[in-house]
């Protein structure tokens, strides 16, 4: 970044060097260090859960329905593309492509929450729960034919709504705090080339939520 | 943030004119915030104190009806007799409330938001607002803790470390709403930690005057940045666990059933894996407060300034990887168990490295025993008894037998009341001028330390004996086991200290509040310290300085040659001393 | 402050990597035949290998200082560690 945009972010009262980072900036990567251990006990708790379950997990693709979040997980992706090309085009000047990528960015973060919520009904209706599998739903069915453990059921509905749940509810954070940037300072032009911690700040967000739901895609859904 | 409002907001160094509400209630002021909770931790202190009372009535006098327990619901103490199903809720409250509400928020809570900016030359923390909302965030999650208190079936009860199924299981425990609002209760207040811990990281990292190396940081600030990044990384697993608990009783999930496939450790490893690291965050600010009151009452240089540095680190370090010796018969991995016993061992090394080194400050120093250093010197005795009993359950093979006895008891409270409530005694006399503006009673505070430190160790010593008899924890009625019957004159004994040492806090809390209203005025420097808070006045205007001073040396120039006074203020320029290296605009 | 103003990463190039990559993650899951170990590891590397494109280039850590990335860096092996040890009850 260059020293105008540094002098702008950071009001220039003399300090030790600190990191060379502005403080917005540092803040959120010591908030994302926290959340990679707040993931880390939910995902961790699966992962063990998982390696000492008592019997054979459910088939990927059986309980869930993949293509749709393959879908989702593309449409993360490009969340996350469109954020980022937000930040390079109002660092090299352009705060008219910065508010359409950020809108980009907002709609496909809403999108994701939206086919979530979509997928979470679809389970709830098909039987799958928190606790495990509704009795006499159409996955119970499945249990009793074999096609499904009943076993580890539960273990999986517990695991697998609370991390994906998690997951969305910092998405929808993320989708509300860039709403709130879009509409108090994207619109009315307060970032500048200088001046546009915000879209940097939430950036990074937005990319460890992404980076987040990349793993849990893979381990959830995919194994 | 612009320049312009940089200006403004330095302006704002000797002109205030904020309304009432903004500058005492909802004050994005550090300092306010940092006496705020310090009414909020006091507080949390007095109900924990209260809860320990009831406790120490039924150990000492099973069955008997306590005075004033006529006042109490016939569910908890019919005729004013304590019931199992009570007693077992004040153990896990008392628990809750003195280690999270109480000296988490006095260690960290207080002296991290007060000293901080203060002694790094800051105008305040890094985000004020955020640093707003960790506070009423704690204070929402100290209603919700409360409230569950007054809940139809009761409080939580399963220990305040909630072991797994009696905490997940409402027809095991009885425990349902009061359960999930412990749960609720605890992820609101990490929220407020993590809040807090990225403020104190961030203001350390870039927001020092010039001149202020990382090396010429006070010990405190060095240890209440450590304990910022162990409480950043460690209570996040807690906020995980104890959402996962709330589910497991309102979703009904499986995460801790063994009939489902879940198990009951996962409860432990998580809540240790958070909660060794906790008891370094309850005492690292207590060492690195001890450390500055120590080489202040000594009028002399700290002893080794570095290697306290990295005890501080190491101890932090390898906090990490010591939580399973709170699980040696847990029924865990045994080779697990092995590797935790060998790491804990380790552990002692870096705290027996700053034992000495408080040792050495003293060594042949002009003493001053004004209370904030008496405090300190009774920190570091009653920590090294401690630190010693640590040593013992280190092992494990001992450990088997003195797990959930009476020996832990009396080890967590001479580390934590001991060591920390000590430490804080000391910290709140020592700053109490630079808050206030206002002196604490030299004489009461000296009449208090000395009637504490007596009742203390008549009340917790004596634990380590019984413990050794095998007088179980959380234990209702000792008397129903013969074994118990020839110590039970000793937990008497252990009663009427305690009443005696709840009673003497009462010296404690007039001094704090007459003298915040009737104290000596006080001078600019009252201690004759080097930090750069007591070149402020007292108390400390908003903004704190209108442009950040400059720092020429350490904080430990006590005795220094040279010089007529026997302290040399951080920021006091000599003709010998050069200006800091130019450093590019930062502390943004 | 760092002052390097340095051109930015190909981001359009990452997407398609990352594009590619995921495709790849489900061809895997379903198609190939192979054993249920290596489908897990492979699964974990390609997962990881996203996961660091996201980091280095969309937050940039590639750019920033040493010491910002080990702050990055740090939590990770705690995790792990809370992880094995967790999953080391069910080994023995």
């Amino acid at each position: 970044m260059s020293q105008a945009m540094a002098d702008a972010m950071s009001p220039p009262f003399p300090a030790e060097r600190g990191l060379d980072v502005y403080n917005k900036k540092l803040g959120m990567w010591i908030f994302l260090a926290s959340e990679v251990m707040f993931f880390g006990a939910l995902i961790g708790s699966y992962v063990i859960l998982r390696f000492g379950a008592p019997g054979e997990w459910a088939r990927p693709g059986v309980v869930l329905n993949i293509k749709i979040t393959a879908f989702n997980t593309f449409l993360l992706i490009c969340s996350s593309v469109s954020m980022v090309k937000a930040y390079a085009s109002i660092a090299d000047g352009d705060p008219k492509k910065m508010k359409f990528w950020l809108l980009m960015t907002i709609l496909g973060g809403a999108c994701f929450v939206g086919i979530q919520v979509f997928e979470y009904i679809h389970l709830v209706e098909r039987g799958f729960l928190p606790s495990g599998v509704r009795e006499g739903s159409e996955l119970a069915e499945l249990v009793t034919a074999g096609t499904l453990p009943g076993a580890t059921m539960g273990l999986y509905g517990s695991t697998f709504f609370t991390m994906t749940g998690f997951h969305g509810f910092h998405v929808t954070c993320g989708v509300l705090s860039m709403l709130y940037l879009y509409l108090t300072k994207a619109l009315p032009g307060k970032f500048t080339t200088t001046d546009y911690a915000g879209i940097e700040v939430v950036g990074l967000y937005w990319h460890f939520v992404d980076l987040v739901w990349i793993i849990l895609f893979t381990i959830v859904y995919l194994v | 943030m612009s320049t312009v409002a940089a200006a403004a907001h330095t302006a704002h160094a000797h002109h205030d004119d904020r309304s009432f509400i903004r500058k005492y209630i909802f004050s994005t002021d550090h300092k306010i915030i940092g006496i705020q909770f310090l009414f909020l931790s006091l507080f949390f202190l007095l109900v924990g104190g209260i809860l320990a009372m009831q406790i120490r009535w039924q150990l000492g006098f099973p069955g008997k009806p306590m005075p004033g327990g006529t006042l109490l619901p016939e569910t908890m103490a019919p005729g004013g007799v304590i019931l199992p199903e009570y007693y077992i809720q004040l153990v896990t409250m008392h628990g809750t409330f003195m280690v999270f509400f109480a000296i988490m928020l006095l260690l960290v809570g207080v002296y991290a938001n007060f000293l901080i900016p203060l002694k790094i030359g800051a105008h305040d923390m890094a985000f004020p607002r955020i640093n707003m909302a960790s506070f009423w965030s704690a204070v929402a999650s100290g209603i919700v803790m409360l409230a569950s208190m007054y809940v139809p079936d009761g409080a939580a009860r399963a220990g305040w470390t909630m072991y797994v199924p009696l905490s997940a299981r409402e027809d095991l425990s009885g425990a349902a709403l009061g359960q999930q609002l412990w749960s609720v209760s605890i992820i609101l207040f990490g929220l407020s930690s993590v809040l807090g811990s990225l403020n104190y990281i961030t203001t350390v990292i870039n927001n020092r005057a010039p001149g202020m190396t990382w090396f010429r940081m006070p010990l405190s600030i060095w240890a209440l940045f450590i304990t910022a990044i162990l409480g950043l990384l460690a209570v996040p697993v807690l906020a995980g666990a104890a959402i996962m608990l709330l589910f497991e009783q309102v979703l009904g999930t499986h995460f801790f059933d063994p009939a489902s496939g879940g198990q009951a450790l996962l409860w432990q490893h998580l809540f240790w894996f958070f909660g060794h690291p906790e008891v370094y965050i309850l005492i690292l600010p207590a060492m690195g407060m001890v450390s500055d009151m120590i080489a202040n009452g000594s009028r002399k240089p700290i002893f080794g300034y570095h290697s306290m540095v990295f005890a501080i680190c190491g101890i932090a370090f390898l906090g990490w990887i010591v939580w399973g010796h709170h699980m040696f018969v847990s029924g865990m991995n045994p080779t697990l168990g092995s590797s935790f016993m060998v790491s804990t061992l380790l552990i002692a090394v870096p705290s027996a490295i700053k034992v000495f080194n408080w040792m050495g400050t003293m060594w042949r120093g002009n003493l001053r025993f004004h209370v904030p250093m008496l405090n300190a010197i009774g920190f570091v005795a009653m920590f090294t008894i401690g630190g010693l009993s640590g040593i013992f359950m280190a092992a494990t093979p001992v450990d088997m037998f003195i797990h959930d006895t009476y020996f832990i008891v009396a080890h967590i409270h001479y580390v934590l009341f001991g060591g920390s409530l000590f430490a804080i005694f000391g910290a709140i006399a020592y700053w109490f001028p630079k808050m206030f503006g206002r002196m604490m009673s030299e004489r009461w505070g000296k009449v208090h330390f000395w009637l504490t430190m007596v009742f203390y160790n008549c009340t917790f010593f004596p634990m380590h004996i019984i413990g050794m008899a095998g007088h179980m924890r959380r234990l209702y009625d000792p008397t129903i086991y013969d074994f118990l019957k020839p110590v039970q004159p000793m937990n008497e004994f252990i009663s009427w200290s305690a009443f005696a040492l709840f009673a003497s806090q009462a010296i404690f809390f007039v001094n704090f509040w007459w003298s915040m209203f009737k104290g000596e005025k006080a001078p600019l420097n009252p201690w004759e310290d080097n930090g750069l808070e007591w070149t402020l006045p007292s108390p400390a205007p908003h903004g704190n300085w209108e442009t950040p001073p400059t720092v020429y040396r350490g904080p430990y120039e006590f005795s220094a040659p040279g010089v007529s006074e026997d302290y040399l203020p951080q920021t006091k320029k000599l003709p010998t001393d050069r200006e800091p290296a130019l450093t590019p605009a930062g502390g943004h | 402050m760092a002052t390097t103003t340095h051109k930015h990463p190909p981001y359009v190039l990452i997407w398609v990597y990352l594009a590619v990559l995921t495709a790849a993650e489900l061809g895997l899951a379903f198609e190939l035949p192979i054993s249920r170990n290596m489908k897990l590891l492979l699964l974990m590397i390609l997962a990881i290998w996203k996961a660091l494109l996201v980091a280095l280039y969309f937050m940039h850590l590639k750019f920033e200082r040493w010491n910002l990335r080990i702050l990055a860096i740090v939590p990770i092996p705690l995790a792990l560690i809370l992880i094995a040890a967790g999953m080391s009850e069910h080994i023995w």
